[in-house]
């Protein structure tokens, strides 16, 4: 059952159609990933939602809730670029937006507390923000966007600034936090949406191109797939693989290859034996299914 | 009304600990000493920086009391109005550009609480300052001239806060009007400058105007009376008071707060 409702929303600045009657909704519990390149309209659209920005037309509804209500105290958000009081420490600036949705001094305290520990920063709670680090900022954050416990989470590109490291971070507690709230997060990178996401919308140029569960996606793109790689130029060794049957396509880099193919089995064994046969120099081979990227690509070249 | 006081409590802490809660006060203070103190001591002064040339007669009348403490007024007036406009023209601008507003306002909290508790902020301490600086002026001048009643005082101090107060607000509408800080300030000054010159040529079609409020501190401190259309200053003061604040609130509220 979906409890947020979006229909038909429409940004414009000036002239310009950022976000063009965009529909969806989202079902309670579930984490959906909205994917896009950069200027897809995705931080307009979540901004949007927050009511930051207000909607050239269209209605945002959620369950219990008129249309177009002040959905603020139910819906929790972390920009692009959090920015702070640099001046507070974290456990000052929580407590503080705390009692701003509307905790008791008390609660907030307990909450602000509960949340630098489930972030990993009880070790710098009176360190003033302005030395935190990036990681630590974004982890702060999230802290801050979910402290009313909202029913809606929104976060912008929560992972594309930090390094590795913190980037498993914040995917994992995002994973953490999925249990307990609904959440919509942005992001340009294909992967990030794969890992945690269920449901994938896909939005360029500001139109939706494709809304739908990940699994369905994966059903329905994913193809078996064999990756290569040799010492030698790839191209020359491997030219006559095209026109087997059951081969799709051959995607080639330099020196590695993706092999899509439709039987598996017979291919794999063909390949094997044409390998030792014309003494390929093979460094990798690999079994796999290919990823989603190629959908992606698709429907954002149009 | 909790949300507002966090609020409040809040812009009272950051002026606390960037110092503006000390330095603006001292700078007002200072600001007040020097008129009392260069005018009585101008003999010595022009004594030490040495004095006159043989044979030269000068007498130097010494200024009344009133007229001393018009000086600090006016050096309140001039530098004090250009120093706490200085400081406090991105209170809400330089959120707004730093993406900081939206950030809070995100949080549901209502627009006019925030609109206001900024501009609480300000009034606060910049009240305060004005009265420590404008404290410290008459204390000089009863010092070291005549005594002026704490009653003239208190009284002129308050059609001082009024015209101070309708300051604020302006920086306060224009905060939410521009989000360039220097452009806030410029905005504000030139209102000011504008609006007291005008005061002062037009006098007669002008008597409503808000600056015609330090025409009646110096009238009450020198004739020890206000002038006659006192009422309509102060009353029209309050009601462009209100009217910028409500504007700065639809205002910040029909903003994009995010670009």
């Amino acid at each position: 059952m979906p409890f947020f409702q979006v229909e038909q929303l429409t940004k414009k600045f000036g002239e310009t159609t950022v976000v063009d009657r965009v529909s969806f909704s989202l079902e309670e519990g579930r984490c959906v990933a909205l994917l896009g390149p950069n200027g897809a309209g995705k931080t307009t659209t979540l901004k949007m939602l927050t009511q930051l920005l207000n909607p050239t037309s269209g209605t945002i509804q959620m369950d219990g809730y008129e249309q177009n209500a002040d959905l603020r105290t139910q819906i929790g958000y972390l920009p692009q670029y959090p920015i702070f009081h640099n001046w507070m420490s974290g456990k000052e600036f929580l407590e503080y937006v705390g009692k701003l949705t509307h905790l008791t001094p008390t609660e907030a305290k307990v909450r602000a507390c509960e949340l630098l520990e489930m972030m990993g920063l009880a070790d710098a709670a009176n360190r003033r923000i302005g030395k935190y680090s990036g990681g630590m900022k974004q982890r702060l954050g999230i802290a801050q966007a979910i402290i009313h416990r909202p029913k809606l989470l929104l976060l912008d590109e929560p992972v594309s600034a930090l390094d590795p490291f913190g980037r498993r971070e914040v995917l994992e507690l995002i994973r953490e936090l999925k249990k307990d709230t609904t959440i919509l997060f942005s992001t340009h990178v294909l992967n990030d949406a794969e890992e945690v996401s269920d449901d994938i919308i896909i939005i360029n140029q500001g139109e939706i191109k494709v809304a739908e569960r990940l699994h369905t996606l994966q059903e329905q793109h994913q193809q078996p797939m064999i990756s290569l790689q040799t010492k030698a130029p790839i191209h020359p060794l491997i030219k006559g693989w095209e026109d087997w049957d059951g081969v799709t396509e051959i995607i080639y880099e330099e020196y590695a290859a993706k092999v899509v193919v439709t039987e598996m089995e017979a291919i794999k064994k063909k390949m094997l034996a044409d390998i030792v046969a014309k003494d390929i120099p093979l460094i990798a081979f690999e079994v796999q299914k290919s990823s989603l990227e190629d959908l992606f690509m698709k429907v954002v070249r149009g | 009304m909790k949300q507002w006081l966090v609020l409040f409590q809040k812009e009272l802490l950051e002026m606390a600990r960037n110092y503006k809660l000390i330095w603006l006060p001292l700078v007002f203070i200072l600001l007040s000493m020097i008129d009392p103190l260069t005018t009585y001591y101008m003999p010595q002064i022009l004594e030490m920086s040495g004095g006159l040339p043989e044979g030269a007669v000068f007498e130097m009348p010494l200024p009344s009391a009133p007229e001393v403490l018009m000086m600090t007024v006016s050096q309140l007036n001039l530098l004090g109005v250009l120093i706490i406009v200085l400081a406090s023209m991105g209170t809400i601008a330089a959120e707004r550009k730093s993406g900081l507003a939206g950030m809070i306002l995100v949080k549901p909290i209502p627009y006019s609480s925030y609109v206001t508790a900024k501009w609480a902020g300000l009034s606060v301490v910049g009240l305060v300052s004005v009265f420590l600086g404008y404290l410290a002026g008459w204390y000089y001048v009863t010092l070291l001239f005549e005594p002026i009643s704490f009653a003239t005082f208190l009284q002129s101090y308050l059609l001082f806060a009024l015209w101070f107060v309708f300051i604020f607000t302006l920086t306060i509408f224009f905060n939410t009007v521009v989000k360039v800080p220097g452009l806030v300030a410029f905005a504000t000054l030139a209102t000011v400058i504008v609006l007291s010159v005008l005061t002062n040529t037009f006098e007669k079609w002008m008597m409503w105007s808000p600056a015609q409020l330090t025409g009646n501190v110096g009238s009450l401190l020198i004739e020890g009376r206000t002038l006659e259309d006192l009422w309509l200053t102060v009353m029209v003061t309050l009601i462009l008071v209100v009217l910028l604040m409500i504007s700065a609130v639809n205002i910040l509220r029909n903003k994009e707060l995010a670009e």
